[in-house]
């Protein structure tokens, strides 16, 4: 038997890809996107759930053409292999609007489904939920988490089970906090790329939480990963390999601050229905999409004395600016060094940059 | 070799009509007027330019465009000074440069050295939560000394009529849907409470209707003039002259001089069409401009009138001014919210902003249409799209609107080879 974290990575390295055969035969297959979608209502519908990632090492020629080069490559990707098939056969596509990618992302599936039918793209549908800090935006959110739910319920025929799944997703959110200490530990129990894919493995709700507990039990015997310390700062990683390259330098990943790492471990919802998941999502973690520099400085100083991290490293994808605003506030409110990786292609880092600035001692 | 194949010259367009050169000068006397009344101690707000001025209007809180101080920078060819500013600062000067400019004069250490004397230091900014960006600057001009940011959200919607030009002016409701609406218009009452509480100012009801009557007037007379540019053969004026004699009225929209320069501008119009006056004598092509405005070379739309007969007839200033801000109803803030829950979605925004696109070019017998796609993610390609499955040749020029530094020395050669090769083939 492979341990949890041989199949936490196997299923990780399934990411993205097509559901296969439907686990029940009939359950509606959903690909999301967005870091605040509320995944909770995916699963209190019974749907076959796909987060949609992009893949740098393919092109992404079609979605340049439909999204511009001036929306972040990894939408682009994104939409490049949902025009390819990559994804397989799905029903319908989500999109949240936790950044401007994603939303005209949104725009370029409908409009795509508008006026080129013959794509062949799946319908595609909005969660607009907003982050101001406001009771205003709390109470949008709400409405918005309401229409979707009933969305839900058209397309599925049934009604949903959202106590159930709420409980589930917050039993997640509580094993992956403790995973994520594995990380914190020092030296790391876990290096940055696994806890990607322990965070991001993809399987149904239940399979993982299954997984993650064997792989708590399993702690004492994983290895052990003494390099330079970093924070991630920046873009979101829906693939590892700038994680993979950073770490291939001597360098192990202990914290960061986007929607694939320890942002998605924020939580819990608790009780409360729609009234708590939509409290729960409007707030989320600040993502630099989302937050203030001010806000994101504060979270990177409390991150990085969590995480005992030696170098803060901001990582900015080209096409994808906001967390290049970020960065000198986070600079200001760290103890650390701090260095700014700006206009980044997708899926590579700039190591000879990384390593003028900060080389690491090997 | 003609004027259009200079690379790297950059001008500021001759200016023809009576309106836009008062409008001008109504904008310096006002400004000047604006810093009196700030350095006596008046409040001061900057807003970006699709939230609701009109609170501030009805409010009489003296108050800035951000928009139009980003294109006066341009125009006197200093966003460079203001985006190294930015960068000095340690942000990024190649970020949504038309709000970043702004912000460089926050952190001007000479700000009486900018045009027209300079911006004053705000008290109160106002902006919407749109893109990943714009938050985060006026977030961060909001944490210098004295200045307040107060952010509007930016909300989308799933499924949205196509034709919401004929919706608006009385049917926006169904246009924007109501969950925008009541978000915004509930914003918009805290921020009156907001400023009634910061400025000590109070707001009239009364006051205010009258200020949505008039804006309503003035655009009205927008639409006019639009409709008889679109119809008139010649085109009576270009886009350097419509643009100064919408916009700097559009900034002071809500007064009675600016709903009667909006008049004497449909008037002067009527008045070119009657005479028969041509803004291009010997008019062989309808150009039409898609895009901010090229404040820095405003020049650049009269560069193909010589040797090529080609006049830009259309930009969005005119045009949005017509179709995008007319909304009636018995319930002023909900009319003010409709006006701005959506506003960007009519210029940047598919279906909404390629079909309208489309029904201009239609509207205004377009030969063909520049496009000025900006490094930022609105994209372009539902626009062209939409115009060439309807028969309107398209080219794109990548630049941003107000930094130089991306706007090649090739683009005018670029036009004119494609009028060449495609438009007046």
């Amino acid at each position: 038997m492979p341990t949890a974290l041989a199949a936490l990575e196997e299923a990780y390295a399934r990411s993205g890809a097509p559901a296969g055969n439907r686990p029940d035969g009939r359950a509606p297959v959903v690909g999301y996107v967005g870091s605040d979608l509320p995944v909770e209502l995916l699963t209190a519908a019974g749907v076959h759930a796909l987060r949609l990632t992009g893949d740098p090492g393919s092109g992404s020629a079609p979605g340049d053409r439909y999204l511009g080069r001036g929306v972040d490559p990894a939408a682009r990707s994104v939409l490049t292999r949902l025009l390819d098939g990559s994804f397989g056969e799905l029903d319908r596509v989500v999109v949240s609007h936790d950044c401007e990618a994603s939303l005209r992302l949104f725009y370029a599936l409908r409009e795509l489904g508008r006026v080129e039918p013959g794509a062949g793209l799946p319908e595609a549908y909005l969660v607009d939920l907003r982050h101001l800090p406001h009771r205003t935006t709390t109470r949008y959110n709400r409405r918005r988490l309401g229409e979707f739910a009933a969305r839900l319920e058209t397309w599925t025929g049934r009604a949903l089970d959202l106590a159930g799944a709420v409980a589930a997703h917050d039993e997640r959110r509580r094993l992956l906090a403790a995973a994520a200490e594995l990380r914190r530990t020092v030296p790391a129990r876990l290096t940055g790329r696994q806890f990607l894919a322990v965070v991001n493995a993809a399987l149904p709700v239940a399979e993982h939480v299954a997984l993650l507990r064997r792989l708590l039990a399993e702690a004492g015997r994983l290895e052990e990963h003494p390099g330079r310390r970093v924070f991630l700062s920046g873009s979101d990683h829906d693939t590892p390999h700038v994680y993979e390259a950073v770490e291939s330098e001597g360098q192990v990943i202990v914290g960061e601050d986007h929607s694939f790492g320890d942002l998605a471990v924020e939580g819990p919802v608790g009780a409360g229905g729609l009234d708590a998941l939509a409290e729960h999502h409007h707030r989320g973690g600040p993502a630099a999409h989302r937050a203030t520099a001010g806000e994101r400085a504060a979270y990177a100083a409390a991150a990085v004395r969590r995480c005992r991290a030696e170098l803060f490293v901001a990582y900015c994808r080209a096409g994808d600016e906001a967390p290049a605003w970020d960065f000198p506030a986070q600079r200001a409110a760290l103890d650390i060094p701090a260095v700014l990786l700006e206009r980044q292609e997708y899926g590579r880092v700039d190591l000879a940059a990384l390593r003028k600035e900060h080389p690491c001692p090997m | 070799m003609s004027d259009v194949r200079t690379p790297g010259s950059t001008s500021r367009g001759v200016k023809s009509l009576a309106t836009a050169a008062e409008a001008g000068a109504h904008q310096r006397e006002w400004f000047a007027d604006l810093r009196r009344r700030v350095a006596a101690g008046e409040p001061f707000a900057l807003l970006n330019a699709d939230v609701p001025h009109e609170i501030f209007r009805t409010m009489d809180i003296p108050y800035a465009v951000g928009q139009w101080w980003a294109s006066l920078v341009a125009a006197k060819q200093r966003s460079g000074h203001y985006l190294e500013l930015v960068r000095r600062r340690g942000y990024p000067d190649y970020s949504e440069q038309y709000n970043a400019v702004t912000l460089g004069a926050a952190f001007d250490p000479e700000p009486e050295a900018g045009p027209w004397g300079g911006l004053p230091r705000p008290d109160i900014i106002v902006g919407d939560a749109s893109g990943d960006v714009t938050r985060k600057i006026f977030d961060l001009w909001g944490r210098e000394p004295g200045v307040i940011f107060y952010p509007l959200e930016s909300a989308a919607e799933n499924e949205v009529p196509v034709n919401w030009w004929e919706l608006m002016p009385h049917r926006w409701e169904q246009a924007v849907g109501p969950a925008r609406l009541d978000l915004l218009t509930a914003e918009l009452e805290n921020l009156v409470r907001f400023l009634e509480t910061t400025t000590g100012r109070r707001f009239s009801e009364t006051r205010f209707r009258e200020v949505l009557a008039l804006v309503n007037e003035q655009e009205e007379w927008n639409r006019k003039a639009r409709d008889l540019i679109a119809r008139a053969r010649p085109a009576p004026l270009g886009v350097v002259d419509s643009i100064p004699s919408v916009m700097l009225p559009q900034w002071h929209r809500g007064t009675e001089w600016a709903r009667d320069i909006a008049r004497r501008f449909y008037e002067e119009v009527r008045e070119r069409v009657d005479s028969g006056h041509a803004a291009c004598p010997g008019e062989r092509a309808r150009l039409m401009w898609i895009g901010r405005g090229l404040w820095y070379d405003m020049g650049f739309y009269q560069r193909f009138q010589e040797e090529y007969g080609a006049v830009f007839v259309w930009s969005m200033y005119l045009a949005v001014a017509a179709d995008g801000y007319l909304r009636y109803g018995d319930d002023p803030m909900r009319a003010l919210a409709a006006r701005f829950a959506a506003f960007s979605d009519q210029l940047y925004t598919p279906p909404w902003s390629s079909e309208w696109y489309v029904k201009e070019a239609r509207l205004h017998g377009i030969d063909g249409v520049v496009h000025l796609v900006s490094d930022d993610p609105r994209g372009s390609y539902f626009t062209a799209r939409a115009l060439e499955a309807a028969g309107f040749p398209v080219i794109e020029i990548h630049a941003d609107n107000v930094d130089t530094r991306t706007f090649g020395d090739d683009v005018a050669a670029q036009v004119g080879r494609w009028l060449e090769d495609v438009v007046l083939t």
